[in-house]
């Protein structure tokens, strides 16, 4: 640090008084490289010998910051559950989580902190799809092992084999949607969900099914993301006069979304939301009174325990359904960990792919050969008075 | 940690080439070009599908320069007749229409998964071998970027594109044909901005439409309006700068230990709050542009 310190502080407390604007101007830059600098030589020295960290990056802010909140929460459940348990190699276990921002520049860059600064074994993370694809490839190059608790394309099956996913794909949400969907009765369906990879896996999926059955999906609208209105889509959807609006957006703008329909008077239309808490996350009450919608599960069957430890710690309920698969996600890399007797990526990755069934809070996870989550149990959910309920069947 | 500054570094030459070549349409030209980013990804695109077709990398660069360039002579065109701040807008619109055909076309940009697995630079090398010889190509073609960027400047081609962002009305009187000035400007930054966009997705061996947000072209925009509009040693500091904020940030709060959950708004803070200083200590950048005592004062 002292050899970073010397050409550092030079220049920034060298001009005596009445120097020229020039040098000033030069100082204030280094100035702030050098501060940056200085902050990342101090992580590296901070970092203990006694603990093994994993890494996670995570939509902290941007349009899911609050999806990136609740998948941390999950994380800092699994890490104190991990400790109280005698920890990873009779080592403490951390986690070090950072921010992506939503963006995947950024994302990659996190990721890449986190292996060669960190020097993590496992990276979990992210939730859109279109930066859990990019991370994936670069640790999958790295041969770090890489865990997504919360994208659900399948694009992400093509990563390779040093790649996890402890959340269920979308070709099985879509054909839980459809089935749902037709169930109650809808025949006549429109669908609207952003246009990226995860709108345009979950449209393909949703729509074979619900064709298979007999019903019909009469106009398709992907929208653009980060548009500040989107009653044009609202009011081609209108015209359709559809029997249900099948949908899906990220909070905010899901938010957006609820709020237009609902000053449109297309409230009134029976809205399908497909993983409704992200929809519902950020939207107001009112707006989305009696939606219907399927769910990953917040908890498995057994999962109850889940639920108390999160409203204990955190003193609410879940804010969405995400944080349970962080939560395994963490718990079974320490388990390959403890049963590869090594925290050796190569090693962990063998464990994990023969951990066979896990009872996770989320419900059971077995892999298949490409690694991505066998079974994944989807319930039907309204939302009610401000919260989400498990419907009647 | 070696390794991640060289990313740091690397990264910031790959912005750095962009935002010179924002900086000469920008600073030296007057074109407030909102759709830098298109030119990038038309670059980053193009290189991704030749390498992906089986071209090796040195012969997927020029072509991903050229393709730029032609998107470059088109915005140019495109906008002839149009005041500047309607140009201005109308290249916001175009960045979104290349990012939405990037979206759409599966068939030849993989639509919203982007193209991965591309081979990228130097695979016989590995390691820090390797990220060493990146940086010292991206270094290299920085360099030659800048200076290809400042004998421009100094041309008298250089002094009318000064001329036409002062005045356009006095230099059309003066017989310089503006809309030429700006097709030629357009059409190498285009090929610049290019070679920054092919760089990028051989380095990371990756591009999708998400990197081709409009935020990227602000991004661009902050690294040349904090560096010093005008002057491209500016823009090469703005580049440096920005990218080590945005990397480097993430570190603060493992040496001041704040809880993980502060750690996303405390980015966005610590950037926003250091742009503004910046802005407010600095109005004209922290390199700004220098013009020649007798261009800028009568005697």
């Amino acid at each position: 640090m002292a050899r970073m310190n010397g050409p550092t502080r030079g220049p920034t407390h060298g001009p005596a008084k009445g120097m020229t604007g020039r040098i000033t101007r030069r100082s204030a830059g280094v100035a702030l490289l050098g501060a940056a600098a200085l902050a990342m030589l101090g992580s590296g020295a901070a970092r203990a010998q006694d603990t093994v960290t994993l890494g996670a990056v995570l939509p902290l802010s941007g349009a899911s910051a609050t999806i990136g909140e609740d998948q941390r929460r999950g994380i800092e459940l699994a890490v104190e559950k991990v400790n109280a348990d005698g920890g990873v190699l009779g080592r403490k276990l951390a986690v070090a989580v950072e921010d992506s921002g939503g963006r995947a520049q950024s994302a990659i860059d996190a990721a890449r902190k986190l292996v060669s600064v960190s020097k993590t074994p496992v990276v979990i993370g992210e939730y859109s799809s279109g930066n859990t694809i990019p991370v994936g490839q670069y640790l999958q190059r790295e041969g770090i092992v890489h865990i997504n608790p919360g994208s659900s394309s399948p694009a992400i099956k093509t990563i390779g084999d040093r790649s996890f996913s402890t959340i269920g794909l979308d070709d099985v949400a879509g054909k839980f949607t459809a089935q749902a969907v037709y169930g109650m009765g809808h025949r006549k369906a429109v669908f609207l969900a952003p246009n990226n990879a995860y709108g345009q896996g979950v449209y393909a999926e949703t729509k074979a099914a619900f064709e298979a059955l007999g019903g019909q999906i009469v106009a398709n609208l992907l929208f653009t993301e980060g548009q500040s209105n989107y009653r044009r889509e609202l009011q081609r959807i209108a015209a359709a006069k559809p029997d249900v609006i099948i949908y899906s957006g990220y909070g905010q703008e899901a938010a957006t979304i609820n709020r237009e329909a609902f000053e449109l008077g297309l409230s009134k239309t029976p809205w399908f939301g497909i993983y409704l808490s992200m929809c519902t996350a950020d939207s107001r009450p009112e707006t989305v009174e009696g939606q219907m919608g399927m769910e990953v599960n917040y908890v498995g069957p057994d999962g109850a325990w889940y639920r108390d430890a999160y409203k204990k710690k955190f003193g609410k309920e879940f804010a969405t359904t995400f944080s349970g698969y962080t939560y395994d996600a963490v718990m079974m890399a320490a388990a390959a960990i403890n049963k590869a007797g090594s925290a050796e990526p190569a090693r962990i990755r063998e464990a994990l792919a023969a951990l066979g069934d896990y009872a996770g809070a989320t419900g059971p996870i077995a892999f298949d050969a490409q690694g991505q989550r066998k079974t994944q149990p989807y319930i039907v959910v309204s939302y009610k008075g401000g919260e989400l309920k498990t419907a009647a069947k | 940690m070696l390794e991640f500054c060289l990313h740091v570094l690397i990264m910031s030459a790959i912005f750095g080439i962009a935002a010179v070549s924002l900086n000469l349409q920008a600073g030296t030209s007057g074109l407030l070009n909102f759709g830098q980013i298109a030119l990038f990804g038309i670059g980053a695109y193009a290189v991704a599908i030749l390498t992906r077709a089986g071209l090796p990398w040195p012969a997927a660069l020029p072509a991903g320069m050229a393709a730029a360039a032609l998107g470059g002579f088109a915005i140019g065109r495109l906008g002839r007749d149009l005041a500047a701040e309607y140009w201005a807008l109308a290249t916001l619109a175009v960045a979104e229409l290349v990012r939405l055909v990037a979206l759409n076309e599966d068939w030849l940009t993989g639509g919203p998964q982007g193209i991965g697995g591309i081979g990228g630079l130097f695979p016989g090398l590995d390691g820090m071998a390797r990220a060493l010889a990146t940086l010292a190509l991206a270094a290299l073609l920085l360099l030659g970027t800048a200076l290809v960027a400042r004998r421009l400047g100094e041309t008298q081609f250089g002094r009318v594109l000064r001329l036409m962002r002062e005045n356009p009305d006095l230099a059309t009187a003066l017989g310089h044909d503006i809309v030429t000035c700006k097709v030629k400007v357009l059409a190498i930054g285009g090929a610049m901005a290019g070679l920054a966009g092919g760089l990028y997705t051989l380095y990371l061996a990756f591009i999708g439409p998400d990197q081709l947000l409009p935020f990227e072209t602000f991004l661009i925009w902050t690294m040349v309006v904090l560096g010093g509009l005008g002057n491209v040693a500016g823009a090469v500091v703005g580049a440096l700068l920005v990218t080590t904020l945005y990397a480097g940030i993430p570190f603060l709060k493992d040496v001041v230990a704040l809880p993980s959950d502060l750690t996303g708004s405390l980015r966005v803070f610590a950037i926003g709050s250091i742009v503004l200083a910046v802005l407010m200590l600095k109005p004209q950048g922290l390199v700004p542009e220098r013009l020649r005592r007798h261009h800028a004062q009568r005697p």
